[in-house]
């Protein structure tokens, strides 16, 4: 058996998760440099790339299917951890997402997304030959949300509006009738628009900044002041860039964030098209792989967890692009497994580990 | 396993975002705003802007000695990412200790920190080193880099990660001479506090401080330019007479000691040009040391009450009603007026300072004694509407506009003003209920000492800029009075001078003046009998005044009387000025001119 996990291993998944882990390390290192708060984190990255790493291959070797198991306990666990942080955390930058045991700070909602994909997988291979109605739906609604509300309350939008998408897509992938489509997409729209007012200040901003192209005076200090330095950072940085530690929006420091949330317009600056399109296909490799790894799993829980955490770093990326070329509001997501971030990375890892344990045991069902 | 239809339609879904993702990248970075993207970039970027500040202009006395100027001092700072190991550290401490007299652990504290703890990689050890003690540190530093290379395992001592940057401060050699007409330069503690602060350096900011020049600078350390030259600040040359001054500030100081003053004014002017020769104030700050100006002036006390601290001059101001009186011509020197003590103004009684009736008495008599009672009869006999012209004329009601920071006046209440009764005509004929400062009474009394014709007092003599020297013109404030009265008001007190045989008079030379005993108003209490502010006001020589000098002392306490605490002073500054200004005695001058 244990030959045969090695044997069915998807290396070339393995590999470009690799090489972009060590284009991502690269990338941080630019764009810290002469920076002497951020002095050496892209140490702690590649700290927590091995530990993913060795996770990811434990996780490998581990069968699947004993997780769907612990589902339920797991589940709790992230629950109770949510709402520890409210007990215990530590606010940045306004919301209170952190953990910090002895040095190192958790992000639980990170966690939180594996435990959702593993939990939804469960449930949904569970009662695939149920019928597929209204309580069907709800259950799963109810499941998700009974997550999602805590890291709504941090308050963390963009990973409760993450976890929702990646519920709404394996209830597609599920065999989700298309009338209740149609229903949940008006509903959806009404609810949305019905509650803008009620939402926090800052993130009406955003929207507002977004929609109007936030022609402000003093752009510099407006809420507009990042996007508008990413735009100039990719414009600025054509077919193939200025050149690794060379570009002067990064190295002069004008554009912010530029270790995570825009560490996509760091490559783009600095590598210009040629080098983003590199790291947008590897992605999407990445991706693609997943979907493959789903379409020949041996049984549904694992196609779904699977297809789940391809879906993950599918939305995760195109959102995190989208927000450096000004395609969608900023929100928080990082660029996977380039970003700094450590919980990031490793519940990636984490995730990835999930995805080659079902890859590595699709023919061993007998 | 899934429904492959169902993974094709989230693959079309991700198609979607993908070319989207690709045509919006293309977009911004192919079509016109990518190169506004590169421009801007560039513009805002490459090139930041610097503020030249050009090197402050000197202060001069009239002669040409440096009452201001700037020296080089030193910053000395550890860079903390440049510092090796712990012999580094601690040859940097001992030299800080030895060179810069620094404490030893302070400094060894001070650059062990670190980055996380308070924010910095640049430690500053001082602003305020000599070059003298930098030109140690460099010797020093040499010694050790020709040290030789050391055995394996032993490390050389050496001073890297010191740095010591130059720069200029302000400094002040003559320390506190006239330190409160030249004010002092304020640091500060943030952008834009920095500048001169208070008398020349104040009002003068704008010619000292030159013109910062702003240059764009490039970023990129490849494409330095030139940083043009930016010319220094005007220097200004004052018309104090350094030796003056630090004569009039001796006996000033010996005599605010001696009648046990709170301080003291003296000022010496040339009434024919308005020149202020000396300027001197007691209590006196050292500018190089501004941070102790709180515990120098206490309160309400400023830093030059020559020109911003405003009192009731008391009988001084007589010299002014008589000047008056006699222009429009109501008496004359010889008008006689019968004294009996006691003189009714607005319902209430007027006193004379002895509370003793004097009988008939000539003009000159009154001054003389320096009569109440006369002079509140002489401001009635002039009028409220011909009296208050006269002061106006004098210009007790406005600023003199010397060019010294911080003139204050006290306003001057006419008829028809809310607090203006018929007792304030009298009181006012005798220097009480109302205030001045010694320069605007100097300024008015000058008029007496130069034909009738009031000179502006100023302090500055000239200023270089450019390499060319810019003279201040005199300027004629107005002719209050006629020069005839002005020749026969010092006649006058000349005379009246003379026959008290008073403490004012001068061996060998003629002057004119008037002592003055203002009573102090304290708040509701009305006015205190023993705090007083003694002054006194002289010029000479009386046949063709060349100095006229203002002399007050705050609440003396060895006798309450102008005439026997400031009188003496005047008399000891004008014995020791005529040698000074190479003025001969009386009869010998009368004998030189044809």
């Amino acid at each position: 058996m244990r030959r045969d996990v090695w044997r069915n291993f998807d290396y070339w998944l393995f590999g470009t998760v690799v090489i972009l882990i060590l284009i991502g390390i690269a990338m941080i290192r630019s764009a810290i440099a002469g920076s002497p708060g951020l002095a050496g984190i892209e140490q702690d990255q590649a700290v927590f790339a091995v530990l993913g790493l060795i996770g990811l291959l434990v996780l490998a070797a581990i069968d699947y299917r004993y997780w769907s198991a612990l589902t339920r306990v797991m589940y709790i666990a992230a629950v109770v951890a949510l709402i520890g942080i409210y007990i215990v955390g530590e606010a940045v930058f306004g919301s209170s997402r952190w953990f910090n045991l002895g040095g190192i700070s958790i992000q639980p909602s990170e966690l939180a997304k594996i435990v959702m994909i593993l939990v939804l997988a469960d449930y949904f291979a569970r009662s695939k030959d149920k019928e597929h109605d209204l309580a069907w739906i709800g259950k799963s609604l109810l499941l998700t949300m009974g997550v999602v509300v805590w890291i709504l309350l941090q308050p963390n939008l963009s990973t409760s509006i993450l976890l929702i998408v990646i519920w709404a897509a394996m209830l597609w992938i599920s065999g989700l009738k298309i009338k209740y489509i149609l229903t949940f997409g008006l509903v959806g729209t009404v609810l949305v628009l019905g509650s803008f007012q009620f939402w926090p200040e800052y993130q009406q901003e955003r929207v507002f900044n977004f929609l109007t192209s936030g022609d402000e005076e003093d752009a510099r200090y407006g809420e507009t002041y990042n996007v508008e330095q990413a735009l100039i950072s990719i414009g600025s940085g054509g077919l193939t860039g200025q050149g690794y530690g060379q570009g002067t929006q990064i190295q002069l420091r004008f554009l912010k964030v530029r270790h995570t949330d825009f560490i996509f317009s760091v490559m783009a600056h600095e590598f210009g098209f040629v080098g983003t399109a590199v790291v947008i296909l590897m992605l999407i490799f990445v991706v693609l792989r997943c979907f493959y790894i789903a379409r020949t799993a041996s049984d549904m829980f694992g196609a779904l967890i699977a297809y789940g955490f391809g879906f993950l770093i599918f939305f995760q990326m195109s959102v995190n692009i989208g927000v450096n070329l000004r395609l969608l509001p900023v929100t928080g997501l990082t660029l996977p497994f380039i970003s700094y971030g450590g919980s990031s990375l490793f519940s990636l890892l984490v995730g990835i580990g999930l995805v080659e344990s079902v890859a590595a045991h699709r023919y061993s069902t007998d | 396993m899934m429904g492959i239809n169902r993974l094709q339609g989230i693959g079309y879904l991700m198609a979607l975002g993908a070319i989207l993702i690709v045509v919006q990248l293309v977009r911004i970075q192919t079509n016109v705003s990518a190169q506004k993207y590169s421009e801007v970039a560039a513009q805002t970027y490459n090139y930041e802007t610097k503020v030249i500040t050009p090197e402050r202009g000197n202060i001069y006395d009239r002669w040409g000695s440096l009452l201001a100027g700037n020296t080089k001092v030193y910053e000395v700072g550890v860079s903390r990412n440049e510092l090796g190991g712990e012999k580094n550290r601690e040859t940097i401490a001992r030299a800080a200790a030895d060179i810069l007299g620094l404490n030893y652990t302070e400094v060894l504290r001070l650059i062990n920190g670190t980055y996380e703890e308070d924010g910095l990689l640049y430690v500053t050890l001082g602003s305020n080193f000599t070059p003298e003690q930098v030109n140690q540190l460099i010797e020093l530093n040499r010694q050790y880099e020709d040290l030789p290379t050391p055995p394996k395992g032993q490390v050389n001592p050496s001073l890297r990660g010191m740095h010591w940057v130059p720069s200029l401060r302000r400094s002040y050699p003559e320390g506190r001479l006239a330190s409160n007409v030249l004010g002092f330069y304020y640091y500060g503690g943030g952008a834009g506090e920095q500048g001169g602060y208070l008398g020349v350096e104040q009002k003068y900011e704008h010619l000292l401080a030159g013109r910062p020049t702003k240059v764009s600078v490039a970023v990129n350390p490849n494409a330095v330019e030139e940083i043009p030259d930016v010319p220094p600040g005007a220097s200004i040359v004052l018309t104090i007479d350094r030796e003056i001054q630090a004569m009039t500030e001796e006996v000033l100081d010996k005599a605010v000691e001696e009648s046990g003053s709170k301080g003291g004014t003296i000022i010496i002017m040339d009434p024919r040009n308005g020149d202020i020769l000396a300027m001197a104030t007691n209590p006196r700050l050292d500018p190089n040391n501004y941070s102790e100006y709180y515990e120098i002036f206490p309160e309400d006390q400023p830093l030059n009450p020559a020109v911003s601290l405003t009192y009731e001059p008391g009988s001084v101001f007589k010299v002014l009603t008589m000047a008056a009186a006699i222009d429009a011509g109501v008496v004359t020197p010889d008008t006689e007026f019968v004294d009996t003590g006691v003189y009714m103004a607005g319902g209430l009684p007027i006193y004379n300072w002895d509370r003793g009736a004097w009988g008939p008495q000539t003009m000159t008599g009154c001054m003389q004694h320096s009569l109440n009672v006369c002079l509140s009869w002489v401001a009635d006999q002039l009028g409220p509407t011909q009296f208050y012209e006269y002061l106006k004329a004098f210009g007790i009601d406005h600023r003199t506009n010397i060019d010294l920071a911080d003139e204050r006046i006290w306003p001057l209440r006419l008829p028809g003003d809310p607090y203006w009764t018929p007792l304030s005509l009298a009181t006012n004929s005798f220097g009480q209920g109302l205030a001045t400062t010694p320069i605007q009474m100097i300024t008015a009394i000058s008029a007496l000492a130069n034909d009738g014709k009031m000179m502006a007092p100023h302090v500055m003599h000239s200023y270089v800029q450019d390499g060319r020297q810019y003279e201040f013109k005199s300027i004629v404030l107005g002719s209050p009075v006629s020069a005839e009265t002005a020749r026969t008001v010092t006649e006058m007190l000349a005379q009246s001078l003379e026959q008290e045989a008073s403490n004012a008079l001068v061996p060998g030379y003629r002057v004119a003046g008037k002592t003055g005993t203002g009573e102090i108003a304290k708040g509701a209490e009305g006015y205190s009998t023993n705090l007083t502010n003694a002054s006194f006001v002289g010029w000479g020589p009386v046949d063709d005044p060349r100095f006229i000098v203002y002399v007050w002392l705050q609440e003396p306490t060895s006798s309450p009387w102008g005439s026997v605490v400031a009188a003496p002073v005047f008399s000891e500054v004008v014995q020791k000025l005529v040698v000074y200004l190479n003025l001969p005695p009386d009869d010998i001058r009368l004998q030189l001119s044809p």
